[in-house]
């Protein structure tokens, strides 16, 4: 793309920036003519940190608690947090992914008090032995419910093929046992080590001002600097090969399931470029704009829901193409026969053009919605990046950058084969 | 804004789109339900979606779309009561946008007109190929079906449910019907919902004059005999029957209800009806999340929801095994609460506010502004604008809201639960 349209691009989602005195970095967009604000309070702290030094002092965290710490972050001992919301008219929630928690509300009225409720239920945890017991109890039932979705499934199962001891072999809720661990002390230390300003960013977007978000940031007191214990992440990289090439088991499902997953080097913090490579690459292997997406549809080997994408942290990145099909050996095979033949001839420009073009409209869609604006921008923050430079690499990006990568990437001996087969269906041999 | 006639039973509607970067035009086709071209119509979605005439290759027809800035385009099957609609939308950046000065507004109507109205046919009939491998997609899906156990469980109680009756028809058509759909039952469904059809053109921020146009041009030479819109109609109220449905190796059991106010009388207004399920259970602070999941620890999700043409109330939630029954007297005693006497003032603001909020939110989004239209339409009432529906939805009082409750009753309770402990992982 020429750079005339990178500036036309630029100035659609741009978004204002603070970085406040204690560490705080605000985001805001401001969509003149919306209703509607957007704000999302993330703090890089997901279910993968799971050991770290405070102050010196070595913690260990029991599987869940990132994800448990969310669930609590909205009692104090007013009340609930969620009522408070509910008076002013907004909608609230939060979720936990494996590097971020992340606390959000929409709301169309009344910003400032939204605002406030926001910032200072994240300042103020109040964690009781009694509120957590009946917490274990929601959570219990979370837990649950995932384990019978196939598609989670597959995603962890996939993990515990490729890692030998990286925290993401975890379940992001836990298991019953792990959150049974869990204490008012501990959920303190998580707070006094990942709930501080400078491991956290506020991202608004909507028809609000950066000036007034900033003066929320001031009413909950984050224009001072404050004194924050130091945290060091514990140092990890998962060493030696894939433990587990495949896995099979059974579930309550009619059709066969499958992932065929890769581990791939971590992307370094604020590596867009290969973030931007990562999401070309898999379009490329098997998107809808694909010849083998059609030989796969058209055979009544996948489903639509038949998708690719990945999933990075801070210690490990993973591919997966997963999907259902009767045929989930073949559909494989063939997956693996189009990355070597990718890696072998190339990509193809004129498709590799498409796919761009694509993802570029899909990034100026995205900002065109309130709610994904504002995801998008903490996300990329926490990723050590910007939209801006996310555009900016993907039209800097040529085919020559992707036969490049594919030479590193997607590689046999990094692979894994996750299938699920329906139960009471015989098990295949290995 | 308004709803013009282009001709008998043909409607567009112009929305406003200045503040997006982006347009939107939808084509809906509303047509009466019927069971025995149910699969085909079904099928028949899918094959759409793969091409037109004008670009009949599915493939070829996602790169066109990709070199549109990744236009994205859809084809869709749903329910309104005992009629059924089959819809194509099309949303891509703005003309003026266009970098090389394509004739943008051209190319998105013809994509979206020509999948509805210029199929793409081989001697008169659809694609043999495109309709083979349909039906097979259209095969998955009904298996599929069982992978996701709370949809599985609310579409069973449906089932139970609506019985025959012509709301029940299924959207994806029946696996026994399946074999017998061919070229020619495809498209003899999609001449009776061209014929039978009230056709809405909604368009969002492209030139109006020129979609008119090109819509009456591509009708020009059919013939059309819509249907009226088919009227309202409920199940009637029976005794409550209990159905368990065990599956080995399920770890959380699911739980749906389904009510019925048993007349099309006196259908309350879709403000009453949507503050009647935020203060049920349609919210966090509804009294279904409040109590039944966060006091009583029962449920993870318990959520509620309505159909206003049909008189359908649906709970479904996820509860342990075994505790099925102790949930589904919980529901009972919330609904039971809020039949016997007014909701707090102080809850019931809480509700409305939430709903107001989203009213405020309409505006956001072009697929928010278009459905918000196209529900009026549906429900055969004068368009409102949002401002108006806020000051609608702000009129409701907890008494309307008491006697609406009142008249659900429970027809249809269907649990799938656990058997035996999960297989373990190998």
């Amino acid at each position: 793309m020429p750079m005339t349209i990178r500036e036309k691009a630029a100035a659609a989602v741009h978004a204002q920036k603070a970085v406040l005195p204690s560490g705080l970095t605000v985001l805001c967009r401001t969509m003149p003519g919306y209703s509607t604000v957007h704000a999302m309070y993330a703090t890089a702290f997901g279910s993968t940190t799971r050991d770290f030094l405070l102050d010196g002092r070595p913690v260990h965290l029991p599987a869940g608690t990132a994800h448990f710490l969310e669930h609590k972050m909205f009692e104090s001992e007013q009340g609930d947090a969620l009522e408070l919301f509910a008076r002013t008219g907004a909608s609230a929630n939060a979720y936990t992914s494996w590097d971020s928690t992340c606390y959000l509300f929409s709301a169309t009225s009344r910003f400032d008090e939204n605002l406030d409720i926001l910032l200072q239920m994240v300042a103020h945890p109040w964690f009781t032995t009694g509120t957590i017991a009946k917490e274990q109890g929601i959570i219990g039932q979370e837990i649950k419910m995932y384990e019978d979705s196939p598609d989670w499934r597959l995603t962890t199962a996939s993990f515990r093929c490729l890692y030998r001891s990286d925290p993401i072999r975890e379940d992001i809720a836990g298991t019953v046992e792990s959150i049974a661990q869990l204490t008012p002390e501990l959920l303190y230390t998580c707070t006094d080590a990942f709930y501080q300003p400078g491991n956290m960013v506020l991202s608004v977007a909507g028809n609000i001002s950066l000036e007034r978000v900033l003066a929320a940031c001031r009413r909950a007191g984050l224009d001072r600097p404050g004194h924050h214990p130091a945290v060091t992440l514990t140092p990890f990289r998962e060493q030696g090969p894939v433990p587990q090439h495949s896995m099979h088991f059974t579930m309550p499902v009619t059709r066969p399931c499958f992932s065929l997953a890769y581990r791939e080097p971590p992307l370094a913090f604020g590596d867009v470029r290969r973030a931007m490579i990562l999401d070309v690459v898999t379009e490329l292997v098997c998107g809808g704009l694909t010849d083998l997406y059609r030989r796969l549809y058209d055979g009544g080997l996948v489903n639509p829901e038949f998708s690719s994408d990945y999933a990075s942290t801070r210690t490990a990145c993973t591919v997966f193409f997963t999907g259902e099909s009767s045929q989930p050996e073949q559909v494989a095979d063939m997956l693996r026969a189009e990355i070597a033949r990718l890696r072998r001839e190339g990509v193809d420009p004129r498709l590799f053009t498409l796919v761009k073009n694509e993802m570029y409209g899909d990034l100026l869609a995205m900002l065109e919605n309130v709610e994904s604006a504002a995801n998008h921008m903490q996300a990329a923050f926490l990723k050590g990046a910007t939209v801006e430079e996310e555009i900016a690499a993907l039209a800097a990006l040529t085919p020559a950058d992707v036969d490049g990568a594919l030479q590193t990437m997607l590689l046999p001996e990094w692979e894994a084969f996750v299938r699920i087969d329906p139960s009471g269906q015989e098990l295949t041999p290995e | 804004m308004q709803r013009n006639q282009l001709a008998p039973g043909i409607y567009m509607t112009v929305l406003d789109a200045e503040k997006f970067n982006r347009c939107r035009i939808t084509v809906h086709l509303r047509y009466p339900a019927r069971r025995q071209s149910a699969t085909d119509a079904a099928v028949l979605a899918l094959v759409l979606e793969r091409g037109y005439a004008g670009c009949p290759d599915m493939t070829a027809l996602s790169r066109r779309l990709a070199g549109l800035y990744g236009a994205e385009m859809g084809v869709d099957l749903s329910s309104a009561g005992s009629d059924r609609i089959l819809s194509s939308d099309l949303c891509g950046i703005k003309p003026q946008f266009a970098l090389n000065g394509e004739d943008l507004a051209a190319a998105y109507t013809e994509i979206v007109l020509g999948i509805l109205f210029d199929p793409y046919l081989v001697d008169g009939l659809f694609d043999a190929q495109a309709v083979a491998i349909e039906k097979e997609t259209l095969r998955r899906r009904f298996a599929a079906e069982f992978n996701d156990k709370r949809l599985y469980c609310v579409q069973q109680a449906r089932r139970r449910f609506y019985g025959d009756s012509p709301m029940g028809i299924e959207l994806n058509g029946y696996l026994p019907d399946l074999d017998g759909v061919t070229p020619h039952s495809v498209k003899a469904e999609y001449d009776r919902i061209l014929s039978a059809s009230v056709i809405d053109v909604i368009v969002q921020g492209v030139d109006a004059a020129l979609v008119a146009d090109r819509v009456q041009a591509a009708l020009a030479g059919c013939r059309r005999s819509p249907a009226p819109l088919s009227a309202p109609g409920a199940v009637p109220a029976v005794p409550v029957q209990h159905f368990a449905e065990k599956v080995p190796g399920l770890t959380q059991a699911k739980l749906c209800m389904f009510f019925t106010r048993g007349t099309t009388e006196h259908l309350p207004s879709i403000h009453l009806l949507r503050i009647a399920m935020g203060l049920f259970g349609g919210s966090s602070t509804s009294r279904l999340f409040r109590n039944v999941r966060e006091k009583q620890g029962l449920c993870y999700y318990c959520g509620a929801s309505a159909a206003r043409a049909t008189g359908t109330m649906l709970v479904d939630s996820g509860v342990e095994p075994g505790n099925e029954s102790a949930a589904e007297q919980a529901i009972l005693r919330e609904l039971e609460d809020l039949c016997a006497r007014p909701a707090l003032d102080e809850e019931l603001e809480e509700t409305r506010r939430g709903l107001l909020s989203s009213i405020d939110a309409v505006g956001d989004s072009l697929g928010g502004l278009e459905s918000w239209y196209y529900g009026s339409i549906l429900r055969q009432e004068p368009f409102i604008t949002p401002e108006e529906g806020k000051a609608l939805t702000s009129a409701v009082t907890a008494a309307q809201v008491q006697e609406l409750l009142q008249s659900y009753h429970c027809n249809i309770c269907y649990a799938v639960t656990a058997e035996k402990e999960n297989a373990p992982c190998q």
